[in-house]
């Protein structure tokens, strides 16, 4: 379950390295995701299909997240807006409940189940959702592929740059705003993509963005902002405890095994596992 | 007999800092004398700014060790540092944007514990030396990068017991009646309070006239030391600013 | 002063009006002002700590939910008197921000918004789930302070509660203190560099305005008599963050005035509980967009207008002068 949370966390991690800023509204962009996805299977493409139509709800939510990116967040680095940090913040957070009301007043206040993906099957002998399972093995293949494109394709390198130096890779003669947006694009719909695929395990209504969106958050800061690679390893922490703690203690605490392992890293690690002190002066 | 020198009001030994792969400083040295205005001077990347930031706290050095009379002071808090009576300022002006100017002049003296009465009174004659009074209440970001950079320079004078001015870049971009004020300011605390000052600039001609004495950083190692004229024609000196192409520059004074 | 005698004798003419308002209107609607005056001290103790600070704090009403119960659960488990059970939650509240912020203050601001939030979660889900200790999602029953549920006592008590609290912000901001955390906003490391214990201040801030909103929570939760894990939902959050940036931040009034009127507005819609909650979020994003300053900055230009005063500075806190 961790991998699946890292979807998430990739999305913010990638859009803060980018713009530095951190988007509250990702569960939200989540949340679509799933919706775009159930509109889709029930509509036209069917359940077998479902595939097309997480690729299909990926970049709807790419085109709704360029959009906003362009809108709201855009003015912050055109010099108009003054607080930065306490804009983003707001906005963001502000959207994200802006969206999340939306979702109710248009939807309804329902739970929708979209069908199946797959058929209930055993690893080994533990007997495994169809559903995690085809959830699971999508996440690695979005996140490999994230991986391949940051790292080998040009536009990746890109990304590279901007985040590692905005000013110095203006003069190199690259639109940091046109990247802004991609960025934020892609970070979105990554989150939309894993809501498209954890659709029939968290089913679809307005609030199912805001588990993923706590994890995503906690693998965040237990990894440290900034790091990519750091990302899976606490991913993978987080899922590991969490099912330890629900397997050995009790599952009914299974939000607080990821806090205490958050608060624990963070008394000896403050930036997190591999968080980068960032260079202030 | 021997005489021994007065202990320096800053001992920089060694000090050796890196960021991940690069290597910002490199080994580097140097002692102030109190009373003394230091320049430092070197061209673009050469560490002199990550050396002021290991000076006055805001990173540790990564080897060596930096003095201050016979504390050792790498690797305090900056709030500390300034509580032994160092202050800096920096090459982008950092002034509390929302706050009044006379808001800004008071922030280091009441860190430090001093009555606010008292401190409001200081600040106007400050102010007032830095013919910055008619903007005393307004925000301080509706003053011009150069009022800026005059606000943060007297706002360290707000101290008491200001001991060693640490100043990045205080000349950049800024304009010359201010610049004016700037170096009648250092004179002035130099000589009644005996303040030393330690001024990273790339202006020439001010340092030159300032500055009893330069230090030259490159490549993060010192490569250079003595007055202004002794170090303008050292040929390494010269090779680092021009970068290889060697000629006969000769500074006059 | 002319401006600030002026000053006194609205607040003065103000207080009063509030004072004998419950007589001249429904006990519905004093109730509803009541409810305002809660959120009024929770706007405000955020905006100490998220407007003058700078500090992001997403669990405040966290820490109002935890002196509901917290207060409730020590009179009724603990057999707690009403006035031990509400200070020593107050102080238990206290000690948890300490921690919480000792643990997320050292870096930057972004870790305490993503910590908070995270702690925000867990304590609303451990309350929901922990139904044999606090009643989960039905809510648990909560001793009254004045053992009636009639509005009028109430009204005063939170009035009372919300100007204390006023007051002492106020007093906060005025003294060295509110300049420490003003400068922690503007630029936490001129303030450093200057002197100022930035670790130090903002932990300051976040306990003492999560005291606040412990303390309210308190007595909220003794005044309605039947509390949820609702207390700690996000859209709780939210609503103070609303009420803060319609009003104004780092404004006096602002969280004061954003928090009546938003309410008042709430109130009037009613019915259509998700969409004013639609209309409310995108009313933030333009104010933040587009007029930085909320209402208090509308105040102002009005006031420039008419009554052709002085171009003041812009923060309402200024140290004048003369």
């Amino acid at each position: 379950m961790g991998v699946l949370y890292c979807l998430m966390s990739m999305g913010i991690n990638f859009i803060y390295g980018i713009m530095k800023v951190i988007n509250w509204s990702m569960g939200e962009f989540f949340m679509i995701g799933a919706f775009v996805q159930y509109l889709l299977l029930t509509s036209f493409l069917g359940s077998r299909l479902w595939f097309v139509g997480v690729v299909l709800s990926a970049v709807a939510v790419f085109i709704l997240g360029a959009l906003v990116q362009k809108v709201l967040i855009k003015p912050m680095f055109v010099g108009i807006i003054d607080a930065k940090m306490e804009y983003a913040t707001i906005v963001t957070i502000s959207l994200a409940i802006f969206l999340r009301n939306i979702a109710v007043v248009i939807g309804g206040p329902y739970i929708y189940t979209p069908k199946d993906y797959a058929e209930p099957t055993q690893i080994f002998t533990l007997p495994m959702s169809g559903n995690r399972l085809v959830a699971f093995i999508g996440a690695l293949v979005l996140l490999a592929g994230f991986y391949y494109f940051i790292k080998k394709t040009w536009t990746g390198k890109a990304f590279q740059g901007v985040a590692q130096n905005r000013t110095g890779i203006q003069t190199a003669g690259v639109n940091v705003l046109k990247y802004d947006m991609l960025a934020f694009g892609i970070g979105t719909a990554l989150a939309g993509a894993a809501g498209a695929l954890l659709a029939p395990i968290f089913l679809v209504h307005p609030q199912c963005g805001m588990v993923p969106t706590v994890r995503g958050f906690e693998i965040i800061v237990i990894a440290g902002l900034g790091s990519i690679p750091g990302i899976l390893v606490a991913g993978l922490a987080l899922g590991l405890v969490e099912s330890l703690g629900s397997a050995f203690i009790s599952p009914s605490y299974v939000d607080i095994y990821g806090f205490i392992l958050l608060v624990a890293i963070l008394s000896f690690k403050p930036y997190g596992l591999f968080g980068k002190t960032e260079r202030t002066v | 007999m021997t005489e021994t020198k007065a202990q320096p009001i800053l001992d920089v030994h060694d000090v050796v800092k890196r960021f991940g792969g690069l290597k910002a400083n490199d080994g580097v040295s140097m002692q102030l004398d109190t009373g003394e205005i230091r320049g430092l001077i070197g061209p673009n990347g050469s560490g002199k700014t990550t050396l002021i930031n290991q000076v006055t706290g805001i990173y540790d050095v990564t080897k060596g060790s930096i003095h201050y009379f016979d504390r050792q002071i790498n690797g305090l808090r900056p709030d500390v540092i300034a509580s032994l009576g160092i202050m800096r300022t920096f090459q982008v002006a950092r002034v509390f944007r929302d706050m009044t100017v006379l808001e800004n002049m008071l922030i280091p003296a009441l860190a430090q514990g001093q009555r606010r009465g008292k401190a409001t009174s200081r600040a106007k004659e400050l102010l007032d030396f830095a013919l910055l009074t008619r903007l005393m209440d307004k925000p301080a970001k509706s003053l011009s990068g150069g009022q800026n950079m005059l606000l943060q320079i007297v706002r360290g004078f707000m101290i008491n017991g200001l001991k060693l001015y640490v100043m990045d870049e205080p000349f950049a971009g800024v304009h010359q009646s201010i610049k004016g004020i700037i170096i009648k300011s250092i004179k002035m605390m130099n000589k009644d309070k005996n303040v030393t000052f330690l001024i990273v600039s790339h202006e020439m001609a001010t340092v030159s006239s300032l500055c009893s004495k330069v230090t030259v950083l490159a490549k993060g190692q010192r490569i250079a030391e003595g007055s202004m004229k002794t170090v303008a024609n050292n040929p390494e000196v010269i090779d680092a600013y021009l970068g290889g192409a060697k000629k006969d520059v000769h500074v006059e004074g | 002063m002319k401006r600030s005698h002026l000053q006194y004798f609205g607040i003065a003419a103000l207080l009063l009006v509030l004072v004998v308002l419950p007589r001249m209107i429904s006990d519905y609607w004093v109730y509803v002002i009541t409810i305002a005056y809660f959120y009024t001290v929770m706007a405000a103790s955020w905006n100490l700590l998220g407007g003058y600070t700078g500090q992001f704090s997403l669990a405040h009403h966290t820490f109002a939910m935890f002196g509901a119960y917290g207060s409730s659960l020590l009179m009724v488990k603990a057999g707690f008197p009403f006035w031990l059970s509400i200070p020593a939650v107050i102080v238990l509240t206290m000690l948890v921000s300490a921690v919480l912020g000792i643990l997320c203050l050292r870096v930057q601001g972004l870790y305490l918004a993503l910590i908070t939030w995270a702690f925000a979660e867990v304590c609303r889900n451990y309350v929901r789930l922990h139904y044999a200790f606090t009643g989960g999602d039905r809510g648990m029953d909560t001793p009254l302070i004045f053992g009636t549920l009639k509005p009028l006592p109430y009204y005063y008590l939170f009035l009372g509660i919300a100007i204390f609290c006023i007051v002492l912000i106020a007093l906060v901001m005025k003294s060295r203190v509110g300049f420490y955390l003003r400068s922690i906003r503007d630029d936490p490391i001129a303030a450093r560099s200057m002197g100022v214990n930035i670790v130090r201040y903002k932990i300051v801030a976040f306990m003492l305005a999560s005291g606040i909103a412990g303390m309210a929570g308190a007595f909220y939760g003794h005044s309605i008599g039947l509390i949820s894990p609702i207390m700690g939902d996000f859209n709780e959050m939210a609503m103070i963050i609303i009420f803060v940036v319609i009003g104004g931040m780092r404004t006096q009034p602002g969280p004061i005035v954003g928090a009546l009127s938003v309410r008042y507005l709430m109130e009037l819609l009613r019915e259509y509980a998700e969409v004013r909650i639609v209309i409310l979020s995108a009313i933030v994003i333009l104010v933040m967009r587009f007029y930085n300053g909320g209402l208090m900055q509308l105040w102002g230009q009005v006031r420039r207008r008419f009554g052709g005063g002085s171009d003041g500075p812009v923060s309402a806190y200024e140290t004048k002068s003369s």
